[in-house]
């Protein structure tokens, strides 16, 4: 950029020849361009690029984040591999998406088709469904830690109401998991909901009629002809999904606190006890490299896959 | 001649964003650095801290009367924000340069901080003798060392006591809690308070996994006379059968008796204790203020096993930066005066705060103390109870992660405690041989 700023022409009547009017539009387009964008690529370089090309350094290094690092090679990945504390989070953090995306993506759908009509308040059960999406964290994780709290907890009462024992939730290890999959899907569900139902409006009037008028129920029409018009909004909500699922963090730190024995530490609430009570920053940063990677080709994989089949679909 | 605007909003916008980013960097610049020798001959220094309510105007206060009274040093108090960020502030402002002089840290911080450049070593200063450093309980001393160097004076000290609801021992038939109770008196009186009808529960016990977790257990492990680490701290030492003991007076009383409310970390015992639902906590100090004024309770030194009611504390510690000597000199002639025993004195009569030296419960204010927050009399008392301090140590949160994980599997049932301990001895060890 600044090689062109040398032969800038004293002002706009100065005699013009060819080239410098072609430097003239490319200076004037790619500066303006760059300009208007520069105090956000300012601020995602210096708080996002900077932060992950020093983390790629720092995961070759034993680091305690302050003083100056060791460099140490690949040391830090090939802990990783034998680790068992790490591995418990690969698990739990799998299982956990595995349910949670599935979960979350029907009942989105179906929610979405519920509200997609026009009744009387609809307007306030949209906004109901919405609410949990704005609400923060920490309020909804306080909340469910005290409505499944096993010996206080309102949904324990609900349950020997009807003569269910009660369930330890947060406190059972094979239950906790579970657990913070109803919570989150709670406060992801809205989000789905919001996708599903812009999709759904956008489905042209006359494709619904023309099944009609050819003899199709009203629910083979949303099986067969609004679904797969939804293969774009899903495509994207599995990947929205599963990234945030494999990067789960905030609802473990607040309720569980990756116990308990482990049964909820995954990857991102490991990587941040390496990190932040361990001090181990080179390790950690490796952790969240690989944890990058595995994102990186999750989510290529639902790409190429997601795309050939709603192509395949049309 | 549409060129000329296009340029000149190309220009404006870079300016504008170059403006911002020279806005950035001036305001990330001020801090502590402001602060220096002022015209008139007089330091300034900072001290910064996370006291709110009635610690912070009682601070306020303090520094006030020292300013009034002392104008070659003057200091200034910076609010921190609470001291659960203190130790991420402090590095931070190591990171960019600028500490301030003095700084309210937890003990806990203490292995992250010590030995770092900008940490003043105060072994010298505090072996002076008009600073009479062994008026310190012992335990604050140890808490303040790092590797035979000082690196802080106490700032605050807790340790743990039974706090015991009247109500429900008055109910149940029970004697209130000796200073003569045993483990096995505390275990039949928590049987004896819980009643599962009523969901009432005889103790409450931490269970996250967290510090929380660890450090009650580490209470009970000292009662039955069992040690952390060897006494060269390279390896474990806790898979004893003072160990297994203590780990083991946990499963009795939460997975057979069922008489322990498992908190999950987030405070609902003390919601509990005070709706009455729990008959005796392990806590300290801080939490009596929480208590509701219609729940009456008393305080108790911990139960003992083999004559040892050991406790555990967690003093806090003041800590000073270098940023230069003359203001490291006017740091610490203000702290020998904030942490005497008059001045310490002062700040506890009036936020009830537990003595950091011995000699003050000499002082003649300290009737005042007693009469003005009877809970804290056992709490006082029980500080000789406290002789050991926890490993001042980079790899103390692994260590206290391991247990306190393992701890939960106990608690719930799921791991007998041979196995829990075996488990957290052996990611100990690897962690204290890496750590190495």
């Amino acid at each position: 950029m600044t090689t062109t700023t040398t032969r800038v022409p004293a002002g706009p009547s100065a005699p013009r020849s060819r080239p410098s009017v072609l430097r003239r539009v490319w200076w004037s387009d790619t500066v303006a361009g760059w300009g208007f964008i520069s105090p956000a690529v300012v601020l995602i370089g210096l708080f996002g690029l900077v932060p992950v090309v020093w983390a790629f350094v720092l995961s070759f290094e034993q680091n305690d984040l302050i003083g100056p690092g060791k460099w140490v090679g690949l040391d830090n990945y090939r802990k990783l591999l034998h680790d068992p504390q790490f591995s418990n989070s690969v698990r739990n953090t799998l299982v956990y998406t595995l349910v949670f995306v599935p979960v979350c993506l029907i009942g989105s759908l179906l929610v979405a088709a519920a509200l997609n009509r026009r009744i009387r308040g609809m307007t306030f059960y949209r906004l109901a469904v919405f609410i949990p999406v704005v609400t923060s964290t920490v309020a909804t994780a306080t909340m469910f830690s005290w409505l499944l709290d096993p010996d206080f907890g309102l949904v324990n009462a609900g349950l020997n109401k009807v003569g269910i024992a009660s369930q330890g939730f947060f406190r059972d290890p094979h239950e906790a998991l579970l657990s913070i999959v109803l919570m989150t899907v709670w406060g992801w569900l809205g989000f789905g909901v919001i996708i599903f139902l812009a999709a759904l409006q956008s489905v042209p009037a006359d494709l619904l009629e023309a099944a009609a008028m050819d003899g199709c129920t009203r629910w083979r029409a949303f099986w067969r002809v609004e679904v797969p018009l939804l293969a774009p909004a899903t495509l994207f909500l599995v990947i929205w999904l599963t990234i945030n699922a494999l990067q789960l963090f905030d609802e473990i730190f607040v309720t569980t606190k990756g116990g308990p024995v482990g049964a909820t530490t995954v990857v991102v609430y490991y990587l941040y006890v390496q990190a932040f009570q361990f001090f181990n920053g080179g390790y950690a940063s490796a952790i969240a490299y690989v944890l990058f990677l595995a994102i990186l080709v999750v989510t290529a994989i639902q790409l190429t896959v997601g795309r050939r089949l709603s192509h395949g679909e049309r | 001649m549409a060129w000329t605007p296009r340029r000149s909003t190309a220009l404006a916008v870079v300016a504008l964003a170059a403006l911002s980013l020279a806005a950035c960097t001036s305001s990330s610049s001020g801090g502590g650095r402001q602060s220096g020798p002022t015209p008139t001959g007089a330091v300034q220094i900072t001290l910064s801290h996370g006291y709110t309510d009635v610690e912070a105007k009682a601070i306020t206060a303090q520094v006030a009367t020292w300013n009034a009274a002392h104008p070659k040093i003057q200091v200034k108090l910076l609010f921190n924000g609470g001291n659960d960020g203190a130790l991420q502030k402090t590095l931070a402002g190591m990171a960019a340069g600028s500490s301030p002089d003095i700084a309210y840290e937890y003990g806990s911080s203490m292995a992250a901080l010590a030995g770092r450049s900008q940490v003043v070593d105060l072994t010298s200063k505090v072996k002076d003798p008009s600073f009479d450093w062994n008026d310190f309980y012992s335990f604050e001393r140890d808490a303040a060392t790092t590797n035979g160097k000082v690196y802080g004076v106490p700032a605050l000290v807790d340790n743990l006591a039974l706090v015991y609801n009247k109500k429900l021992f008055d109910k149940a038939g029970l004697a209130y809690p000796t200073d003569s109770w045993t483990w096995d008196d505390f275990r039949a009186a928590a049987k004896k308070l819980t009643d599962s009808a009523q969901k009432q529960y005889g103790w409450a016990y931490v269970a996250d996994g967290s510090e929380d977790t660890t450090w009650r257990w580490i209470a009970m492990l000292w009662q039955a006379g069992g040690e952390l680490l060897t006494s060269d701290g390279k390896k474990s030492a806790f898979n004893s059968p003072a160990g297994l003991k203590a780990t083991q007076l946990l499963r009795d009383m939460a997975v057979s008796d069922k008489s322990v409310y498992l908190d999950q970390g987030n405070g609902n015992y003390l919601n509990l204790f005070n709706s009455g639902k729990i008959g005796m906590l392990w806590t300290g100090p801080w939490d009596l203020s929480s208590i509701n004024s219609d729940v009456s309770y008393g305080v108790q030194i911990l139960p003992a096993a083999n004559g040892t009611h050991s406790s555990i504390a967690g003093p806090d510690n003041w800590m000073v930066f270098n940023n230069g000597a003359a203001r490291v000199q006017a740091a610490w002639t203000f702290l020998t005066w904030l942490t005497s025993a008059p001045t310490h004195g002062q700040f506890t009569l009036v936020t009830g705060d537990l003595p950091t030296r011995e000699s003050e419960t000499k002082l003649d204010s300290y009737t005042a103390y007693l009469a003005k927050f009877p809970g804290d009399a056992v709490f006082v008392l029980n500080l000789t109870n406290v002789t050991k301090a926890r490993p001042n140590t980079k790899t103390y949160p692994q260590l206290s992660q391991a247990i306190g994980s393992q701890l939960q599997g106990v608690l719930i049932g799921q791991s007998s405690p041979q196995t829990a301990l075996d488990a957290a001895a052996q990611q100990a060890d690897s962690a204290l041989t890496s750590g190495q």
